[in-house]
């Protein structure tokens, strides 16, 4: 039983990069995706831009099939949706009452497209960068560090908790407490299932709070930290440079400057 | 301040971490349980209702990232004020006597669906143009059917499935909470 | 080491005693053993030692309490960490979770410590060596074994360099070969770093082994204070609901039936019950 996070060693360049600078990349390209006006260029940016980072990260295979994985569903409800209930005059396929329209169709692959661009910048960021490494560059930055230790923990602790939740159901299920069968039968099996993880978990809080505060969790004091991140000054001034582009694209936007 | 500092004891700060792989483990386990409810949001109540509506907000704003964060849901980050409202909303339902009777717990879930489903509909409709990519698109397209726009159909599937799972979340809450000892409880709140 | 004077505690709302009127001392790096029947107030005392009580868990307290020269009543947690170890049954529950691998979650302590990054290098990789973890090193916390985790909740704390080290059975939820794991750490760390230490524990005949001296604990207060031969086979123990240990009570049962001891001490280990039926007659 592992950590459940989409991050994936490799020895790449980009995995090398400080944890903001990686932050920068994807916030640039998801300010991208969002803002640029024609569905066209916003492709592009998942083909021209994303593919590529994630092609030099070493982790192509798995951020095409995530990204894929993600967007499909998707790209089926908002082709049928926007499709047949946007309005527009070109008819394409007549249903009875329903018509599937072209603009209905090209307003689909807009926010397919757009959805695609935001939702794989972030697995990118998420196969290339380690969480702990991502919360300690925070953490330095100024944020709190109980909201490290939130997330991190949360994110360890997720396996033995889905574990406990399997062993329950299985006990439960060993007793006769129907979870197949009809709907009222399967709500009413969800009390005694969920009951016992909740207040077992809530029972075991005080340790987990005497271990922290035996390890000095709330000593006054500054801390130290036993890794370090690497920065460069080109990478500061890359990301300075990526918020004045991403400021830009917004203010191009909000203004009307980009149109198609 | 003095409110905020007593909701992030360490005894909080430990609940959370917890309250969150809640939302994920018994979210995960409803998903294979055929009911049409989510209860991914019941370690947040917890929080909100145990703690109080700021550790409640915090308690939703850090879940969606964690939901992202484990690739099981990436598009939850979407929905962060929305989770976090929820936290929010089931602390500040601990004014009144909101968790003291089944029947309350209940209409403050359905209160908090609603105010939830409100509060997603423009996310879905102009973040994702309307669907969320799962089951409860056939509504929205049921909805469209009828005549609404895409926020009023995003609003309708909201307020149709929403209530329902935030009732019985509450109402589940409001079980654990009468099973807890009372000295236990106030040192949460740290009332 | 540790100082006990008329040391009362009671927990909030309670109108009994967890802890009723002890008093006890324990030497500079002496190893001690806790023990006593559920519910007799082994963890409360645990806790009370680390200042978890008052600074945790609330409420009235009386008499006298100094560990390494520090009234804890007067500290602080902050203070106290670094200085008090404390060690715990469940090591799920005293891993942090934030931390990656296990040279990351034994270095946090140090961190919150603020104690530089070379001496925090230094200090972890001779823990985890000290543990037998320098292998696990880079190892998540949580692909771990049972034992390897309560040996990494142990070197978390050690890494601190405390001068007294608490323990409540930290064995309970391990196999055999875990708790001889523990047990071998901290004979080693009594003998070279001479850590004081203070061990709650059911398993008596790994008392009898390590520990110079044993308190016993009922109701919350303090029976019996000595060394393991004497304290562990008094039949005291066994009516306040403590089982012997095997040797103990086969020998016991022995006598019962007529077997005629030229000892007049009851065995506790089986090195013990060897000697001690070579010397029986019937
Ligand atoms: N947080 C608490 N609030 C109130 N009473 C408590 C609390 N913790 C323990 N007690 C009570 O204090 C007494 C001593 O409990 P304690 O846990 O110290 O015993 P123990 O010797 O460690 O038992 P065990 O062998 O079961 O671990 C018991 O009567 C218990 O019910
Ligand atoms: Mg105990």
């Amino acid at each position: 039983m592992s950590t459940p996070t989409l991050y994936l060693p490799r020895d790449s360049r980009l995995h090398h990069l400080h944890p903001l600078t990686k932050l920068a990349l994807i916030g640039l390209a998801i300010v991208a995706g969002a803002t640029l006006p024609v569905t066209l260029w916003v492709i592009a940016v998942y083909l021209l831009i994303l593919m590529p980072l994630a092609a030099w990260g070493k982790v192509l295979p798995a951020f095409l099939r995530s990204s894929l994985l993600l967007i499909w569903p998707f790209a089926l409800s908002l082709t049928l949706i926007q499709g047949f209930f946007a309005p527009g005059e070109h008819i394409l396929l007549q249903l009875g009452p329903l018509s599937l329209k072209l603009e209905g169709i090209q307003l689909a692959a807009d926010y397919t497209a757009r959805i695609l661009v935001w939702l794989s910048a972030v697995i990118l960021l998420m196969l290339i960068t380690r969480p702990d490494q991502l919360m300690l560059a925070l953490t330095e930055r100024g944020l709190p560090r109980q909201i490290g230790y939130i997330i991190l923990t949360a994110l360890q602790i997720i396996p033995r908790f889905q574990q406990r939740a399997e062993t329950i159901l299985d006990s439960q299920r060993a007793r006769g407490l129907e979870t197949e069968g009809n709907l009222v039968k399967r709500l009413r099996a969800l009390v005694p299932l969920v009951a016992p993880l909740i207040l077992s978990s809530i029972l075991e809080l005080d340790e987990r709070a005497i271990a922290l505060e035996a390890r000095g969790f709330t000593r006054a004091g500054p801390r130290t930290s036993l890794t370090t991140l690497k920065d460069t000054a080109p990478q500061s001034a890359f990301r300075w440079l990526s918020l004045i582009v991403m400021l830009l694209l917004i203010l191009a936007r909000a203004a009307g400057w980009m149109t198609a | 301040m003095d409110r905020l500092k007593r909701e992030f004891s360490t005894l909080t700060i430990v609940l959370i971490p917890v309250a969150i792989a809640l939302n994920i483990a018994i979210g995960t386990l409803v998903l294979n349980l055929k009911v049409p409810l989510y209860l991914d949001s019941i370690g947040t109540v917890l929080v909100g209702a145990l703690v109080g509506p700021w550790a409640g907000a915090v308690t939703g704003f850090l879940a969606s990232f964690v939901w992202t964060l484990t690739g099981l849901f990436p598009q939850a980050i979407a929905w962060v004020g929305v989770a976090a409202i929820i936290g929010a909303l089931a602390g500040a339902f601990r004014s009144g006597d909101w968790w003291e009777k089944w029947w309350k717990s209940i209409l403050a879930g359905l209160i908090t669906g609603v105010i939830a489903a409100i509060l997603s509909a423009p996310i879905a409709a102009y973040v994702f143009g309307g669907v969320t990519g799962s089951g409860t698109d056939a509504l929205v397209a049921l909805f469209r059917a009828t005549g609404l726009d895409m926020l009023g159909a995003n609003m309708a599937q909201g307020v149709v499935s929403d209530p329902i799972d935030k009732a019985v979340t509450f109402f589940i809450i409001w079980a654990i909470l009468r099973a807890l000892p009372g000295r236990l409880k106030a040192r949460f709140s740290g009332d | 080491m540790i100082r006990l004077e008329r040391f009362s505690f009671t927990y909030p709302g309670e109108d009994q005693p967890a802890l009723s009127d002890l008093s006890f001392e324990v030497p500079a790096g002496q190893f001690y053993g806790l023990v006593g029947p559920n519910g007799a107030g082994k963890s409360t005392l645990c806790y009370a030692l680390a200042g978890m009580i008052p600074h945790y868990f609330k409420g009235t307290l009386s008499g006298s309490l100094t560990v390494a020269e520090i009234d804890i009543a007067q500290s602080s947690l902050g203070e106290l960490a670094g200085t008090i170890g404390l060690v715990f049954q469940n090591p799920f529950n005293q891993i942090s979770g934030s931390r990656f691998s296990v040279r990351g979650e034994v270095a946090l302590g140090l961190e919150n410590l603020g104690v530089p990054r070379d001496q925090i290098t230094d200090q972890v990789d001779e823990t985890l060596e000290q543990s037998g973890l320098a292998d696990l090193g880079e190892r998540s916390p949580f692909a771990l074994s049972g034992g390897q985790q309560q040996r990494l909740a142990i070197a978390s704390i050690l890494v601190m360099q405390p001068a007294v080290l608490i323990l409540d059975e930290p064995t309970s939820q391990l196999d055999p070969v875990g708790t001889s794991e523990v047990y071998a750490l901290l004979h080693q760390l009594v003998g070279q770093h001479e850590t004081t230490v203070l061990i709650a524990e059911h398993k008596l005949e790994r008392l009898a082994e390590f520990t110079d001296n044993v308190l016993v604990l009922n109701q919350g207060r303090l029976l019996a204070n000595g060394p393991p031969k004497t304290v562990l086979t008094d039949p005291l123990i066994e009516e306040i609901g403590v089982q012997p240990t095997r040797y103990t009570q086969a020998a016991r049962q022995a006598r019962a039936r007529g077997l005629i001891l030229k000892k007049d001490e009851f065995p506790l280990t089986l090195q013990d019950a060897q000697e001690f039926f070579d010397d029986a007659a019937v």
